[in-house]
Protein backbone atom coordinates (compact mmCIF):
# COMPACT_ATOMS: atom_id res chain seq x y z
CA UNK A 1 0.00 0.00 0.00
CA UNK A 2 0.87 3.51 -0.71
CA UNK A 3 2.46 5.91 2.29
CA UNK A 4 1.23 9.77 1.69
CA UNK A 5 3.57 12.60 2.72
CA UNK A 6 1.89 16.15 4.30
CA UNK A 7 2.79 18.66 2.13
CA UNK A 8 3.03 20.98 5.41
CA UNK A 9 5.19 19.59 7.82
CA UNK A 10 6.88 16.03 6.18
CA UNK A 11 4.37 13.29 8.25
CA UNK A 12 4.19 10.29 5.95
CA UNK A 13 1.04 8.40 6.87
CA UNK A 14 1.94 4.75 6.22
CA UNK A 15 -1.39 2.84 6.13
CA UNK A 16 0.97 -0.03 7.78
CA UNK A 17 0.53 1.94 10.87
CA UNK A 18 -2.65 3.49 10.17
CA UNK A 19 -3.49 6.01 12.67
CA UNK A 20 -4.05 4.46 16.56
CA UNK A 21 -4.51 8.34 17.58
CA UNK A 22 -7.65 8.70 15.97
CA UNK A 23 -9.03 5.21 15.87
CA UNK A 24 -7.74 3.77 12.64
CA UNK A 25 -6.68 0.48 12.40
CA UNK A 26 -3.45 -0.42 10.92
CA UNK A 27 -4.00 -1.41 7.21
CA UNK A 28 -5.86 1.16 6.44
CA UNK A 29 -5.11 3.02 2.78
CA UNK A 30 -5.05 6.39 2.67
CA UNK A 31 -7.91 6.47 0.23
CA UNK A 32 -10.14 5.11 3.09
CA UNK A 33 -9.19 7.74 5.62
CA UNK A 34 -12.55 9.69 6.93
CA UNK A 35 -12.93 12.91 4.82
CA UNK A 36 -12.36 15.26 7.77
CA UNK A 37 -8.72 13.09 8.96
CA UNK A 38 -6.05 15.69 9.46
CA UNK A 39 -2.53 15.31 9.88
CA UNK A 40 -1.68 14.41 13.31
CA UNK A 41 1.62 16.13 12.86
CA UNK A 42 0.22 19.51 11.93
CA UNK A 43 -3.46 19.81 11.16
CA UNK A 44 -3.67 19.89 7.35
CA UNK A 45 -6.55 18.35 5.50
CA UNK A 46 -6.59 15.31 3.89
CA UNK A 47 -6.09 16.79 0.68
CA UNK A 48 -2.97 18.29 1.36
CA UNK A 49 -1.34 15.27 1.41
CA UNK A 50 0.62 13.40 -1.53
CA UNK A 51 1.68 9.92 -2.58
CA UNK A 52 5.44 9.36 -1.78
CA UNK B 1 -9.25 38.55 -17.68
CA UNK B 2 -8.50 39.05 -13.59
CA UNK B 3 -5.10 39.43 -12.44
CA UNK B 4 -4.47 37.64 -9.23
CA UNK B 5 -1.91 38.81 -6.98
CA UNK B 6 -0.63 36.68 -3.68
CA UNK B 7 2.16 38.81 -1.51
CA UNK B 8 3.60 35.26 0.52
CA UNK B 9 4.58 32.39 -0.22
CA UNK B 10 4.50 30.62 2.59
CA UNK B 11 1.33 27.68 3.56
CA UNK B 12 -1.32 30.45 3.12
CA UNK B 13 0.07 31.85 -0.04
CA UNK B 14 0.26 28.62 -1.99
CA UNK B 15 -2.87 27.22 -0.65
CA UNK B 16 -4.24 29.79 -2.28
CA UNK B 17 -2.51 29.60 -5.11
CA UNK B 18 -3.51 26.44 -5.53
CA UNK B 19 -7.11 26.85 -5.01
CA UNK B 20 -7.25 29.55 -7.60
CA UNK B 21 -5.72 27.13 -10.47
CA UNK B 22 -8.25 24.72 -9.74
CA UNK B 23 -10.84 26.64 -9.89
CA UNK B 24 -10.06 28.82 -13.24
CA UNK B 25 -7.13 27.29 -14.84
CA UNK B 26 -4.93 29.65 -16.99
CA UNK B 27 -5.67 31.96 -14.49
CA UNK B 28 -3.02 35.05 -14.87
CA UNK B 29 -1.70 34.54 -11.23
CA UNK B 30 1.36 36.19 -9.47
CA UNK B 31 3.08 35.19 -6.38
CA UNK B 32 5.74 37.84 -4.23
CA UNK B 33 8.02 36.76 -1.94
CA UNK B 34 9.92 38.49 -0.25
CA UNK B 35 12.65 35.50 0.80
CA UNK B 36 14.10 33.88 -1.83
CA UNK B 37 13.50 30.73 -1.35
CA UNK B 38 10.63 28.46 -3.17
CA UNK B 39 7.89 27.16 -0.61
CA UNK B 40 9.70 25.32 2.61
CA UNK B 41 8.97 23.75 5.49
CA UNK B 42 8.39 26.05 8.41
CA UNK B 43 7.22 23.57 10.93
CA UNK B 44 10.36 21.44 9.74
CA UNK B 45 12.90 24.15 10.78
CA UNK B 46 13.99 22.57 14.03
CA UNK B 47 14.22 19.29 13.29
CA UNK B 48 16.70 21.08 9.95
CA UNK B 49 18.77 22.75 13.07
CA UNK B 50 19.13 19.47 14.83
CA UNK B 51 20.62 17.85 11.34
CA UNK B 52 17.19 15.14 11.43
CA UNK B 53 15.97 16.70 8.09
CA UNK B 54 18.50 17.77 5.02
CA UNK B 55 17.68 21.46 4.22
CA UNK B 56 16.92 20.10 0.55
CA UNK B 57 14.06 17.51 2.07
CA UNK B 58 12.67 21.18 3.47
CA UNK B 59 12.35 22.19 0.44
CA UNK B 60 9.46 20.73 -0.98
CA UNK B 61 8.32 22.55 -4.17
CA UNK B 62 10.77 23.71 -6.33
CA UNK B 63 11.08 26.66 -8.70
CA UNK B 64 9.47 24.19 -11.64
CA UNK B 65 6.65 23.13 -9.50
CA UNK B 66 5.08 26.90 -10.05
CA UNK B 67 5.71 26.93 -13.08
CA UNK B 68 3.54 23.43 -13.92
CA UNK B 69 0.74 24.73 -11.91
CA UNK B 70 0.87 27.93 -13.86
CA UNK B 71 1.44 30.42 -11.32
CA UNK B 72 3.98 32.89 -11.85
CA UNK B 73 6.27 33.18 -8.71
CA UNK B 74 8.18 36.19 -7.98
CA UNK B 75 11.14 35.54 -5.39
CA UNK B 76 13.35 37.81 -3.35
CA UNK B 77 10.75 39.97 -4.41
CA UNK B 78 9.69 42.30 -1.04
CA UNK B 79 6.26 44.24 -1.39
CA UNK B 80 6.96 47.72 0.34
CA UNK B 81 3.89 49.85 -0.38
CA UNK B 82 0.05 48.90 -1.64
CA UNK B 83 -2.22 51.52 -2.63
CA UNK B 84 -5.52 49.88 -2.82
CA UNK B 85 -7.16 52.55 -4.94
CA UNK B 86 -5.05 52.43 -7.29
CA UNK B 87 -5.20 48.54 -7.12
CA UNK B 88 -1.33 48.69 -7.71
CA UNK B 89 1.82 47.50 -5.47
CA UNK B 90 5.09 48.45 -5.52
CA UNK B 91 8.32 46.08 -5.47
CA UNK B 92 11.22 47.05 -3.14
CA UNK B 93 13.74 47.56 -6.74
CA UNK B 94 10.35 49.93 -7.82
CA UNK B 95 8.49 47.98 -10.33
CA UNK B 96 4.99 48.90 -9.95
CA UNK B 97 2.75 45.73 -10.23
CA UNK B 98 -1.01 45.94 -10.91
CA UNK B 99 -3.82 43.80 -10.04
CA UNK B 100 -7.76 42.91 -9.57
CA UNK B 101 -7.99 40.91 -6.51
CA UNK B 102 -5.11 40.59 -3.97
CA UNK B 103 -4.12 38.11 -1.20
CA UNK B 104 -1.93 39.46 2.06
CA UNK B 105 -0.35 36.40 3.07
CA UNK B 106 2.47 37.95 4.48
CA UNK B 107 2.32 35.53 7.73
CA UNK B 108 3.76 36.67 10.91
CA UNK B 109 7.43 37.64 12.70
CA UNK B 110 8.83 36.35 15.76
CA UNK B 111 8.49 39.22 18.07
CA UNK B 112 10.51 39.61 21.31
CA UNK B 113 9.66 41.80 24.54
CA UNK B 114 12.13 44.54 25.19
CA UNK B 115 14.62 42.46 27.08
CA UNK B 116 18.21 44.68 27.68
CA UNK B 117 20.74 43.03 25.90
CA UNK B 118 19.14 41.30 22.98
CA UNK B 119 21.02 42.71 19.93
CA UNK B 120 24.05 41.24 20.52
CA UNK B 121 26.05 38.18 18.90
CA UNK B 122 24.28 35.53 19.43
CA UNK B 123 20.76 36.53 20.21
CA UNK B 124 18.44 34.50 18.01
CA UNK B 125 15.06 34.59 17.17
CA UNK B 126 13.64 31.77 14.86
CA UNK B 127 11.04 32.24 12.33
CA UNK B 128 12.61 31.84 8.90
CA UNK B 129 15.43 29.53 6.84
CA UNK B 130 17.81 32.02 7.28
CA UNK B 131 17.33 31.99 11.27
CA UNK B 132 17.61 28.56 11.18
CA UNK B 133 20.73 28.60 9.26
CA UNK B 134 22.15 31.18 11.49
CA UNK B 135 21.29 29.33 14.58
CA UNK B 136 22.64 25.93 13.00
CA UNK B 137 26.25 27.59 11.77
CA UNK B 138 26.63 29.42 15.41
CA UNK B 139 25.56 26.12 17.46
CA UNK B 140 28.41 24.83 15.71
CA UNK B 141 31.30 26.67 18.00
CA UNK B 142 29.24 26.83 21.46
CA UNK B 143 28.93 25.05 24.15
CA UNK B 144 25.77 26.60 26.29
CA UNK B 145 22.10 27.28 24.76
CA UNK B 146 19.09 28.87 26.55
CA UNK B 147 15.95 29.23 24.75
CA UNK B 148 13.65 31.99 26.22
CA UNK B 149 10.10 30.77 26.04
CA UNK B 150 8.78 27.61 26.81
CA UNK B 151 6.12 27.25 23.92
CA UNK B 152 5.80 24.66 21.14
CA UNK B 153 8.75 25.97 19.46
CA UNK B 154 10.39 26.74 22.27
CA UNK B 155 10.79 23.68 23.50
CA UNK B 156 11.11 22.37 19.77
CA UNK B 157 14.02 24.42 19.22
CA UNK B 158 14.96 23.42 22.74
CA UNK B 159 15.47 19.68 21.37
CA UNK B 160 17.10 21.02 18.67
CA UNK B 161 20.02 22.39 20.28
CA UNK B 162 19.91 19.39 22.27
CA UNK B 163 20.41 17.06 19.68
CA UNK B 164 23.64 19.50 18.43
CA UNK B 165 24.96 18.37 22.22
CA UNK B 166 24.61 21.92 23.44
CA UNK B 167 23.51 22.07 27.06
CA UNK B 168 20.02 23.52 26.80
CA UNK B 169 17.96 25.59 29.70
CA UNK B 170 14.70 26.70 28.52
CA UNK B 171 12.84 29.66 30.68
CA UNK B 172 9.48 29.89 30.51
CA UNK B 173 7.71 33.01 31.79
CA UNK B 174 4.30 31.32 32.99
CA UNK B 175 4.45 28.88 36.47
CA UNK B 176 4.13 25.84 34.15
CA UNK B 177 5.04 24.74 30.68
CA UNK B 178 2.12 25.00 28.11
CA UNK B 179 -0.31 26.41 30.37
CA UNK B 180 -3.27 26.31 27.92
CA UNK B 181 -2.62 22.68 26.68
CA UNK B 182 -1.48 21.05 29.93
CA UNK B 183 -2.71 21.01 34.07
CA UNK B 184 0.23 21.51 36.56
CA UNK B 185 0.86 17.55 37.15
CA UNK B 186 0.96 17.31 33.65
CA UNK B 187 3.51 19.60 32.75
CA UNK B 188 5.62 17.93 35.81
CA UNK B 189 5.70 14.96 33.34
CA UNK B 190 6.73 16.87 30.42
CA UNK B 191 9.57 18.53 32.12
CA UNK B 192 10.48 15.21 33.17
CA UNK B 193 10.45 13.70 29.91
CA UNK B 194 12.85 17.23 28.85
CA UNK B 195 15.15 16.18 31.91
CA UNK B 196 15.77 12.94 30.73
CA UNK B 197 16.36 14.53 27.00
CA UNK B 198 18.95 16.51 29.36
CA UNK B 199 16.99 19.83 28.84
CA UNK B 200 16.67 22.23 32.24
CA UNK B 201 13.13 23.66 31.80
CA UNK B 202 13.15 26.77 34.83
CA UNK B 203 9.71 28.08 34.94
CA UNK B 204 8.07 30.98 36.56
CA UNK B 205 11.12 32.38 34.81
CA UNK B 206 10.73 36.44 34.04
CA UNK B 207 13.86 36.94 31.62
CA UNK B 208 15.08 40.55 32.07
CA UNK B 209 18.25 41.03 30.37
CA UNK B 210 20.97 39.35 28.25
CA UNK B 211 24.61 40.08 29.76
CA UNK B 212 27.60 40.13 27.78
CA UNK B 213 30.15 42.65 25.83
CA UNK B 214 28.72 42.51 22.46
CA UNK B 215 28.76 38.80 22.88
CA UNK B 216 26.09 37.01 24.35
CA UNK B 217 27.53 35.56 28.26
CA UNK B 218 24.06 35.06 30.39
CA UNK B 219 20.80 35.83 30.85
CA UNK B 220 19.45 37.35 34.25
CA UNK B 221 16.22 36.97 35.46
CA UNK B 222 14.30 39.48 37.22
CA UNK B 223 14.51 37.38 40.63
CA UNK B 224 18.65 37.78 40.09
CA UNK B 225 19.33 34.28 39.21
CA UNK B 226 21.79 34.34 35.47
CA UNK B 227 22.13 31.33 33.26
CA UNK B 228 25.09 31.15 31.13
CA UNK B 229 25.12 31.33 27.52
CA UNK B 230 26.65 31.33 24.31
CA UNK B 231 23.49 31.39 22.67
CA UNK B 232 20.03 32.69 23.02
CA UNK B 233 16.77 31.97 21.12
CA UNK B 234 14.39 34.10 21.46
CA UNK B 235 11.08 32.10 21.41
CA UNK B 236 8.70 34.76 23.19
CA UNK B 237 5.78 34.73 20.35
CA UNK B 238 4.92 35.16 16.72
CA UNK B 239 3.19 38.77 15.84
CA UNK B 240 1.16 39.47 11.98
CA UNK B 241 3.15 40.75 9.81
CA UNK B 242 1.04 44.02 9.38
CA UNK B 243 3.22 46.26 7.84
CA UNK B 244 2.44 46.87 4.79
CA UNK B 245 -1.43 46.47 5.46
CA UNK B 246 -1.12 49.43 8.13
CA UNK B 247 0.93 51.51 5.48
CA UNK B 248 -2.06 50.57 3.14
CA UNK B 249 -3.95 52.30 5.93
CA UNK B 250 -6.15 48.77 5.90
CA UNK B 251 -7.77 48.08 8.83
CA UNK B 252 -5.42 46.55 11.79
CA UNK B 253 -5.81 45.24 14.70
CA UNK B 254 -3.38 42.23 16.03
CA UNK B 255 -3.55 41.00 12.46
CA UNK B 256 -5.22 42.64 9.53
CA UNK B 257 -8.38 42.55 10.09
CA UNK B 258 -10.95 40.41 7.60
CA UNK B 259 -14.63 39.85 7.09
CA UNK B 260 -16.93 36.86 6.88
CA UNK B 261 -15.24 36.50 3.40
CA UNK B 262 -12.02 37.04 4.31
CA UNK B 263 -11.67 40.20 2.78
CA UNK B 264 -10.26 43.32 4.39
CA UNK B 265 -11.19 46.80 4.59
CA UNK B 266 -10.30 47.19 1.28
CA UNK B 267 -12.22 46.00 -1.50
CA UNK B 268 -10.95 42.76 -3.38
CA UNK B 269 -8.11 43.13 -0.94
CA UNK B 270 -8.25 39.63 1.03
CA UNK B 271 -6.36 38.26 4.19
CA UNK B 272 -5.00 34.76 5.06
CA UNK B 273 -3.13 32.88 7.70
CA UNK B 274 -0.80 34.21 10.61
CA UNK B 275 -1.29 37.62 8.83
CA UNK B 276 -4.94 37.82 9.19
CA UNK B 277 -6.89 38.01 11.87
CA UNK B 278 -10.79 36.56 11.69
CA UNK B 279 -13.76 37.09 14.22
CA UNK B 280 -11.27 38.54 16.64
CA UNK B 281 -8.58 35.84 16.40
CA UNK B 282 -5.38 35.27 14.72
CA UNK B 283 -5.25 31.77 14.80
CA UNK B 284 -1.44 31.05 13.94
CA UNK B 285 -2.15 27.40 13.32
CA UNK B 286 -1.91 24.94 9.93
CA UNK B 287 -5.37 24.40 10.02
CA UNK B 288 -6.26 27.89 9.73
CA UNK B 289 -4.23 29.15 7.74
CA UNK B 290 -5.28 26.64 5.05
CA UNK B 291 -9.25 26.92 5.50
CA UNK B 292 -8.94 31.30 4.97
CA UNK B 293 -6.62 30.30 2.05
CA UNK B 294 -9.14 27.98 0.76
CA UNK B 295 -11.86 30.48 1.32
CA UNK B 296 -10.37 34.01 0.27
CA UNK B 297 -8.99 32.06 -3.17
CA UNK B 298 -12.83 31.32 -3.90
CA UNK B 299 -13.90 34.66 -2.87
CA UNK B 300 -11.37 36.15 -5.40
CA UNK B 301 -12.55 33.73 -8.29
CA UNK B 302 -16.32 34.36 -7.22
CA UNK B 303 -16.46 37.25 -4.94
CA UNK B 304 -18.84 36.65 -1.61
CA UNK B 305 -19.46 33.16 -2.66
CA UNK B 306 -18.22 31.04 0.96
CA UNK B 307 -17.97 31.99 4.33
CA UNK B 308 -15.41 31.44 7.11
CA UNK B 309 -16.82 30.65 10.07
CA UNK B 310 -14.13 29.94 12.16
CA UNK B 311 -11.45 27.06 12.60
CA UNK B 312 -11.58 24.51 15.51
CA UNK B 313 -8.68 24.36 17.73
CA UNK B 314 -6.00 21.47 17.30
CA UNK B 315 -6.20 19.24 20.15
CA UNK B 316 -3.29 16.77 19.35
CA UNK B 317 0.19 17.79 18.76
CA UNK B 318 3.67 16.71 18.94
CA UNK B 319 6.19 18.24 21.64
CA UNK B 320 9.95 16.86 21.82
CA UNK B 321 8.60 13.64 20.40
CA UNK B 322 5.51 13.76 23.10
CA UNK B 323 1.93 13.41 21.60
CA UNK B 324 -0.15 15.81 23.96
CA UNK B 325 -3.72 15.97 23.20
CA UNK B 326 -5.95 18.25 24.92
CA UNK B 327 -10.06 18.10 25.37
CA UNK B 328 -12.94 19.83 26.32
CA UNK B 329 -12.25 21.41 29.25
CA UNK B 330 -8.87 20.45 29.49
CA UNK B 331 -7.47 22.40 32.39
CA UNK B 332 -10.98 23.76 33.99
CA UNK B 333 -11.04 24.40 37.51
CA UNK B 334 -13.90 24.15 40.04
CA UNK B 335 -15.63 22.70 42.36
CA UNK B 336 -18.48 20.68 40.27
CA UNK B 337 -15.49 19.11 38.43
CA UNK B 338 -13.95 15.84 39.56
CA UNK B 339 -10.75 15.60 38.28
CA UNK B 340 -9.17 11.45 38.12
CA UNK B 341 -5.18 11.82 37.39
CA UNK B 342 -2.50 8.87 36.49
CA UNK B 343 0.91 10.19 36.04
CA UNK B 344 3.15 7.71 35.08
CA UNK B 345 6.97 9.40 35.11
CA UNK B 346 9.04 7.05 34.62
CA UNK B 347 7.19 6.60 31.01
CA UNK B 348 6.84 10.11 30.33
CA UNK B 349 2.48 9.42 30.29
CA UNK B 350 0.13 11.32 31.98
CA UNK B 351 -3.86 11.18 31.77
CA UNK B 352 -6.29 13.06 33.21
CA UNK B 353 -9.84 12.82 32.90
CA UNK B 354 -12.49 15.87 33.83
CA UNK B 355 -15.41 14.64 34.95
CA UNK B 356 -18.62 16.62 35.02
CA UNK B 357 -21.96 14.65 36.61
CA UNK B 358 -20.20 11.85 35.59
CA UNK B 359 -19.82 12.06 32.57
CA UNK B 360 -16.34 12.79 30.75
CA UNK B 361 -15.85 16.81 29.51
CA UNK B 362 -12.08 17.25 29.17
CA UNK B 363 -9.03 15.05 28.72
CA UNK B 364 -4.87 15.77 28.89
CA UNK B 365 -3.07 12.52 27.20
CA UNK B 366 0.47 12.74 27.17
CA UNK B 367 1.50 9.80 25.05
CA UNK B 368 -1.64 8.12 25.53
CA UNK B 369 -1.96 7.40 21.79
CA UNK B 370 -3.72 4.58 21.89
CA UNK B 371 -6.65 5.79 24.67
CA UNK B 372 -7.44 9.39 22.48
CA UNK B 373 -9.99 7.27 20.13
CA UNK B 374 -12.63 5.44 23.10
CA UNK B 375 -11.85 8.78 25.43
CA UNK B 376 -13.15 10.78 22.65
CA UNK B 377 -15.79 8.64 21.83
CA UNK B 378 -17.21 8.71 25.82
CA UNK B 379 -16.81 12.41 25.46
CA UNK B 380 -18.74 12.43 22.43
CA UNK B 381 -21.28 9.91 23.62
CA UNK B 382 -21.88 11.49 26.86
CA UNK B 383 -21.82 8.39 28.91
CA UNK B 384 -21.62 8.16 32.33
CA UNK B 385 -18.76 6.76 33.75
CA UNK B 386 -19.40 7.64 37.41
CA UNK B 387 -19.42 4.11 37.91
CA UNK B 388 -15.78 2.82 36.12
CA UNK B 389 -13.30 5.71 38.11
CA UNK B 390 -10.92 2.83 39.08
CA UNK B 391 -11.08 1.15 35.45
CA UNK B 392 -10.51 4.90 34.20
CA UNK B 393 -7.29 5.01 35.47
CA UNK B 394 -5.87 1.62 34.74
CA UNK B 395 -3.05 1.57 32.64
CA UNK B 396 -4.42 0.36 30.06
CA UNK B 397 -8.42 0.01 30.36
CA UNK B 398 -10.54 -2.88 28.60
CA UNK B 399 -12.56 0.56 26.82
CA UNK B 400 -14.90 -1.98 25.99
CA UNK B 401 -16.45 -2.93 29.16
CA UNK B 402 -17.52 0.49 29.75
CA UNK B 403 -21.35 0.34 28.30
Amino acid sequence: MEKWECMVCGYIYDPAQGDPSRGIPPGTPFEDLPEDWTCPDCGATKDMFEKV
Amino acid sequence: MNRYVIIGNGVAGVTAAQSIVRAQPGADLHIYAAEPYPYYRRPQLPDYIAGIVAEAAIFYRPPEWYEQQGIHVHLNAPVVELDPSAYRLRLAGGTSVPYDRLLLATGGLAWVPPIEGADQRGVFTLRTLDDARAIRQFAQFVRQGVVIGGGLLGLETARALRALNLEVTVLEFAPYLMPRQLDREGAAVLEGLLRQMGIQAVTGAVSEAILGDGSVRAVRLKDGREFPADLVVCSTGIRSEVTLARQAGLTVARGVVVDEHLQTSAPDVYAAGDVAEAGGIVYGIVPAAIEQARAAATNMVTPGSITYSGTLPVTTLKVVGAELTSLGECVAEGDDLLQLRRADLQNGRYRKLALRDGRIVGAILLNEREHISPIRQLMESGTDVSAWADLLMEENPDWNRIR
